[in-house]
């Protein structure tokens, strides 16, 4: 092996596993995912949420004025009328229908601004992916949060 | 309010823009017509000013000598402030901003601001008006007044009391536009609510009216409830089916599902009313149990089929039956369909035997005016119809007439109807004795010898209230009746003593078609023999074949055993139905088809007005519009080209059929045209419904 070699091919290598030796000790910036996840920021918009007061009954009141506020359109909402015997939120109307079509929400947050009650907000859970085309149309089953306790 | 001839002029100023309006014209009409805008709430054109709300306060001041201009020291009402000469209005000012605030602070304090869950939500004038002109904040930090909400004022009309700004629009259209005096205001002051006096229901013919014109959410739509949102809704303009008025409306639909009906201004028609009927009457559109799909019989169900699967049975049936095939039409079948089924019939089956006459006698009505002469002045006999129930906007024009113009009205009809409220003298006949009646008002009228006595021997009526109606009549009085006379075993008759009394007043004879395009069918030569005749001879299986084109003879014809005995016996039975009905279970051959504001086309009012209705919702499944299945008929049946569109059937109507002359779907204005009117000299400018481009 002559000098050449060495100068223009080993010692490059050598340095690169120096390198890689001494950032092993550093702390690290990738994670495992998915056996790991990384915290998101607390003002990370991702999935929508429909949440629910302490006593467990719906936010939401149907008023369809996140889908008003909605640039994409991706909203449906469908009213009706609470009764005695049927209560799903406090108040006279409720949200019979919520969907949300997820492939064209564009995640600007503006129905969490637009809601009244504070009913629709946007977490952290950003794993989306889906294999067919329906499942991207989020029935309001699948936003509304379980009843705590 | 439009200016009135011999209304002298006079100068205002406006904002410092001078302008010549006619005196005495409220100030809050003259400022749009420099194109500014005072805000209301209480004001209505078509209503009387009362000046409530406080809303359209304007300044106003007097030119001095010296050409200053003197303010008055408190602003004014601009609702119920005429205009008169030298007058200066100022509109735009710093003082009018904190007045206008100042009232909707005001109107605010007790407003429950439930925006989100209001169904005006989006569309309501004081939410506008608040945007515009309010303030951004509320001091208010009191509790605000509760009262019942969703409180049912009938089974159309719900009311929230808490929402109620007093401005008193909804009194007032009882008392002043639909004239039944339903509703009133209870308690003062903050208590003060609009009501019916004994809390009964709110049996207005026209209650819908209330829920467009109140200004907030307080009277709402007990069918449109939660519904929808208006920014959910896509409008189109449209016309109403369900009568033979024609009423303009616009037609709310969501997701191709029907929503809403809502009155579309149509001066010539219905101004902006519209009546309950009409309003709640197209719930129809989202049935569940309407056709969706060809369907042949197969034992004793039916198997779907494709069109051209359903079609071949249908022509092989009818091919060439002469007198043996027939068809019953519908009285909600466009100008075009009817149009091009007489075409099926008469070239292709060679039969004539096209019906859309469900009446018990023959008759094709007169139509002499229109329904705005109708609240011309003139007196006014109206026979034999319950006005409000058969021809409701006529019955709104009439009484203005009556109350505005001083036409004085006599109502002849066996039982007390809302026309009597108004009318000069009321006639409650024996039923069975109209046409004892008629004649014996002819006779009273043309002097040929009747006396009055001998008429109340016949008829129950006093004779003095008869010699009452005569003098009423005497001078150019009108025969108003509907064409369900010819319901009557003698109704010709009556018609013609109508037209006797026409002819000895001097005035006209109307008497209307009631259902939507069932003028359109007199016009279209489309009468024939009369269903009664048809569903006999298919009783007797002298008709081998029939075609019912949007008819439930079940619902249309009074004696239900001669239509089972006739459906029954018929060898071969099309139905071609857009909702479904009891006819079905007997069918051979099912067509689905459109309901009228699924398609385009053109139906024919009471005064003869065409006017265009466009497709706003697809039909359900594989439906197709009524002219289209007879256009692809044609097609099959005959070695000529059909008509492809409804332009080209319109074309062909107007080559065809003398009354439509000159009858092209750009000659139709925004609000339509009359039959025999200046159809021929019109620009050939492309005009749409609803002035939409």
């Amino acid at each position: 092996m002559s000098f050449e070699v060495f100068r223009d091919v080993a010692q490059p290598i050598i340095a690169g596993f120096g390198i890689t030796a001494r950032r092993l000790a550093e702390q690290k910036v990738t994670v495992q995912y998915p056996d790991d996840r990384r915290e998101q920021f607390p003002r990370t918009r991702w999935r929508h949420v429909l949440t629910r007061y302490d006593s467990g009954l719906e936010r939401c009141i149907g008023c369809s004025l996140c889908a008003g506020a909605c640039p994409a359109r991706c909203i449906y909402v469908e009213a009706s009328e609470n009764t005695d015997q049927e209560r799903y939120s406090p108040g006279e109307r409720y949200a019979k229908r919520y969907e949300i079509n997820m492939l064209r929400c564009i995640f600007c947050g503006y129905c969490q601004e637009a809601c009244p009650t504070g009913a629709i907000v946007l977490r952290k859970d950003f794993e989306l992916a889906n294999y067919e085309r329906e499942d991207f149309v989020y029935t309001k089953e699948m936003l509304l949060e379980p009843i705590r306790g | 309010m439009a200016a009135v001839a011999n209304v002298p002029l006079v100068k205002v100023s406006i904002n410092d823009v001078e302008i010549e309006v006619p005196k005495g014209e409220l100030i809050v009409e003259s400022v749009k017509r420099l194109g500014l805008e005072i805000p209301i709430f209480c004001y209505h054109p078509r209503m009387k000013p009362v000046g409530m709300c406080r809303m359209c306060l304007v300044e106003v001041g007097f030119k001095q000598q010296d050409g200053s201009v003197r303010k008055m020291p408190k602003p004014q009402a601009g609702c119920t402030l005429p205009a008169s000469e030298g007058m200066v209005v100022y509109t735009d000012t710093e003082p009018i901003h904190a007045d206008r605030r100042g009232v909707l602070e005001f109107l605010l304090i007790n407003h429950p601001l439930d925006c989100p869950i209001c169904d005006r939500g989006g569309e309501c004038p004081l939410q506008n008006n608040t945007m515009a002109y309010g303030p951004s904040t509320s001091r208010f930090i009191e509790l605000k007044r509760h009262l019942p909400k969703a409180f049912p004022l009938s089974t159309y009309v719900t009311l929230d009391l808490e929402r109620c700004i007093q401005c008193g629009r909804c009194v007032r259209f009882t008392e002043e536009i639909s004239g039944d005096h339903d509703l009133a205001f209870r308690f003062r002051g903050a208590d003060m609510q609009p009501s019916t006096f004994q809390l009964t229901d709110f049996e207005s013919k026209f209650s819908g009216n209330v829920i467009e014109i109140c200004p907030v959410g307080a009277l709402t739509s007990a069918k449109y409830r939660f519904r929808a949102r208006p920014w959910d809704l896509e409008t189109t303009p449209s016309v109403c089916t369900v009568c033979s008025n024609g009423c303009n409306v616009w037609f709310d639909h969501r997701a191709g599902k029907f929503v809403r009906i809502n009155g579309r201004a149509n001066e010539a028609v219905n101004e902006e009313w519209t009546c309950d009927k009409g309003k709640f009457g197209h719930e129809h559109y989202n049935a569940a149990d309407r056709p969706t799909q060809p369907l042949v019989r197969q034992g004793d169900g039916f198997a779907p089929t494709s069109w051209s699967g359903a079609y071949d049975p249908v022509l092989a049936a009818f091919a060439e039956g002469g007198d043996r095939v027939a068809a019953l039409v519908g009285p909600r079948v466009s100008n075009e369909a009817l149009f091009l089924l007489r075409r099926l019939f008469e070239r292709a089956f060679k039969s004539a035997r096209v019906s859309s006459n469900w009446r018990r006698t023959p008759g094709s009505g007169s139509v002499q005016g229109t329904i705005a002469d109708v609240e011309s002045g003139g007196p006014v006999l109206v026979f034999g119809t319950s006005l409000a129930d058969d021809l409701p906007i006529v019955h709104l024009r009439l009484r203005k007439g009556a109350t505005n113009a001083g036409a004085r009205v006599v109502n002849a009809f066996s039982r007390p109807t809302e026309v009597d409220r108004f009318a000069a003298v009321s006639l409650h006949y024996r039923p069975g004795s109209e046409l004892a009646l008629a004649r014996g008002l002819h006779g009273l009228l043309a002097g040929t010898g009747a006396t009055a006595e001998a008429v109340e021997a016949e008829t129950g009526v006093p004779a003095d209230r008869l010699r009452e109606a005569v003098e009423v009549l005497k001078e150019g009085g009108t025969a108003l009746s509907s064409q369900g006379l010819y319901d009557l075993s003698d109704g010709p008759q009556i018609v013609e003593a109508l037209a006797g009394i026409a002819r000895a007043t001097g005035g006209r004879s109307e008497c209307w078609a009631t259902g939507a395009n069932e003028q359109g069918a007199i016009e279209l030569g489309l009468a024939g023999e009369g269903a009664t005749a048809t569903l006999q001879a298919c009783a007797e299986g002298r008709v081998k074949a029939l075609w019912l084109v949007a008819a439930d003879p079940f619902a249309l014809h009074p004696d239900r055993a001669l239509v089972e005995r006739a459906l029954e016996t018929v060898e071969f039975l099309v139905v071609q139905s857009p909702v479904g009905s009891e006819a079905l279970a007997y069918a051979s051959v099912v067509l689905p088809t459109a309901l009228p504001a699924e398609q385009d086309g053109t139906y024919t009012n009471c005064e003869r007005r065409v006017q265009r209705v466009q497709p706003a919702v697809p039909p359900p499944g594989d439906g197709k519009p009524d002219w289209r299945v007879f256009s692809e008929c044609l097609l099959r049946a005959l070695p000529e080209t059909p008509l492809f569109n409804p332009r080209e059937v319109m074309e062909a109507i107007a080559a065809e059929v003398p009354a439509f002359a000159g009858c092209r779907y750009e000659a139709l204005g925004p609000e339509g045209t009359v039959l025999g009117g200046n159809l021929l000299d019109t620009p050939d400018e492309p005009a749409m419904v609803g002035g939409q481009a």
